[in-house]
């Protein structure tokens, strides 16, 4: 079976996401950040994750979006925010993701400000076809 | 225990929007098993108090004509932080669509300034004698239970305002 | 007023599904409130009631060790009233769990009618919550909780003659 065009992706994503946050679908564009944007909380990222698991039939960890051992590495991480080493092994293990606001002030709880829904759509899209070859 | 989960009406806009209070205390016995040692309002009953204020629009609205105000929908709703014994919660509900028979609200739950609950309601309103009409008394009945209950509630209605003045 | 809004698990598998039922009565004071006249089950107690049940489901598929609290309520549909003298049914079941979090859907029925459909996202809060002083113990898993999921493994004490 062919993986499913970006735009296929997209438009489960995005439903996804109006199920969940009870926004409209003209919400939801590519560049809508979850959490400043769709008002996500946290706990509705852990929704959207099942969500989508459920929608593409694959296994999301949340090490592959908020990977522990970077945030919580005092080598990365001082007084809750992440140093250029940090910030360098974060963009390594989260691609797709929009740093540049996080940039200016990087605050390991605000991680979640990172991702956007063309991040999702990129992850998903990469997922899939890694589960092809 | 009485099952009212607003204490105060604090802004009505009719048909549009309500602010109401929820003030937390310890007497409330339920807070024993919810939970021992860490007492905290039960997500629920945040629930309960944002669709009491959103019935409280349509009673208001509809001048108490459906006797029965019931959630017949609640769609994420979150929560973000706990309400401890000798707080008060703010609750917040606006009027997204409000006919006879049903309606929907966009609900808050607010604590010193800070948002913790939300979600999105739908309301049922109905009469008992749309059903069978030997409850038009019973409607009757729960019509003036529920006037009363809104006078104690809302100061902001005249008849509050006369017994302020004496 | 107590916080336990079932009686009794009639099925409970472990890490799967979990059926409890909760007989509702005029004893309840809170029925009196809501609404005096015409007293109806209101629907946010039916959700605990399903939040309890499908809570304990998710606590004791990680045997215990998490604080596992309702922290978001995807969907609660109501499609009819519950009165005194009536029997209802949580039927709930596991559809995610991880570290961090549990989903679980299930249906409220009485006899055969379908009253509800209810859909809950649990937190695992010691890992979630940062900032916030918890008390160690599990205070969410309450004797009286585990007494009642006792009652259902164990059930031979309920059989004593007089």
């Amino acid at each position: 079976m062919a993986a499913p065009s970006r735009q296929e992706i997209f438009k489960k994503v995005q439903q996804a996401l109006v199920d969940a946050l009870s926004v409209e679908e003209n919400e939801v564009t590519e560049e809508a950040t979850l959490t400043r944007d769709l008002q996500a909380e946290s706990i509705d990222i852990l929704d959207i994750v099942f969500r989508l698991e459920k929608a593409f039939n694959i296994k999301i960890s949340q090490e592959e979006l908020t990977p522990r051992d970077i945030l919580s590495n005092p080598e990365y991480v001082n007084n809750r925010k992440l140093n250029a080493a940090g910030l360098a092994a974060l963009k390594q293990r989260v691609k797709h993701a929009d740093f540049s606001k996080f940039e200016q002030d990087p605050d390991i709880d605000k991680i979640l400000d990172v991702f956007t829904v063309g991040t999702i759509v990129s992850f998903i899209e990469e997922k899939l076809a890694a589960s092809q070859s | 225990m009485k099952f009212v989960l607003i204490d105060r009406i604090v802004e009505l806009e009719s048909g549009r929007r309500i602010v109401a209070e929820k003030a937390l205390s310890l007497a409330e016995e339920y807070l024993a098993d919810h939970f021992p040692r860490f007492p905290v309002l039960p997500g629920v009953l945040m629930l309960e108090a944002m669709v009491q204020a959103a019935a409280w629009v349509v009673r208001e609205r509809l001048d108490f004509a459906p006797s029965l105000v019931l959630l017949k929908e609640a769609r994420n709703v979150t929560y973000k932080s706990f309400v401890a014994p000798g707080q008060v919660l703010t609750v917040e509900a606006e009027c997204l669509e409000l006919t006879q028979r049903e309606s929907t609200f966009a609900a808050r739950g607010h604590l010193a300034g800070r948002e913790i609950v939300k979600g999105r309601l739908v309301l049922r309103h109905l009469t008992l004698a749309e059903y069978d009409a030997g409850w038009a008394d019973t409607d009757e009945r729960l019509r003036t239970e529920q006037r009363a209950r809104f006078a104690l509630l809302w100061k902001g209605c005249p008849a509050a305002a006369d017994r302020a003045a004496v | 007023m107590r916080w336990i809004w079932f009686d009794r698990f009639t099925e409970f598998v472990p890490g799967e599904r979990a059926v409890a039922v909760k007989n509702v009565t005029l004893a309840e004071d809170h029925l009196h409130d809501h609404f005096g006249a015409f007293p109806v089950m209101p629907a946010s107690l039916m959700i605990e009631g399903m939040a309890q049940t499908a809570g304990i489901l998710v606590g004791q598929a990680r045997n215990f060790t998490e604080k596992v609290i309702l922290a978001k309520i995807k969907r609660a549909a109501f499609h009819r009233l519950v009165r005194p003298g009536q029997q209802i049914r949580f039927e709930a079941r596991i559809e995610h769990l991880t570290d961090a979090a549990a989903s679980t859907r299930g249906e409220i029925r009485c006899g055969n009618d379908l009253i509800a459909e209810v859909e809950l996202v649990f937190s695992h809060i010691d890992q979630n919550i940062s900032g916030l002083e918890f008390p160690d113990e599990n205070f969410v898993f309450t004797e009286e909780f585990m007494a009642l999921l006792k009652t259902y493994t164990q059930p031979a004490a309920e059989n004593i003659p007089l």
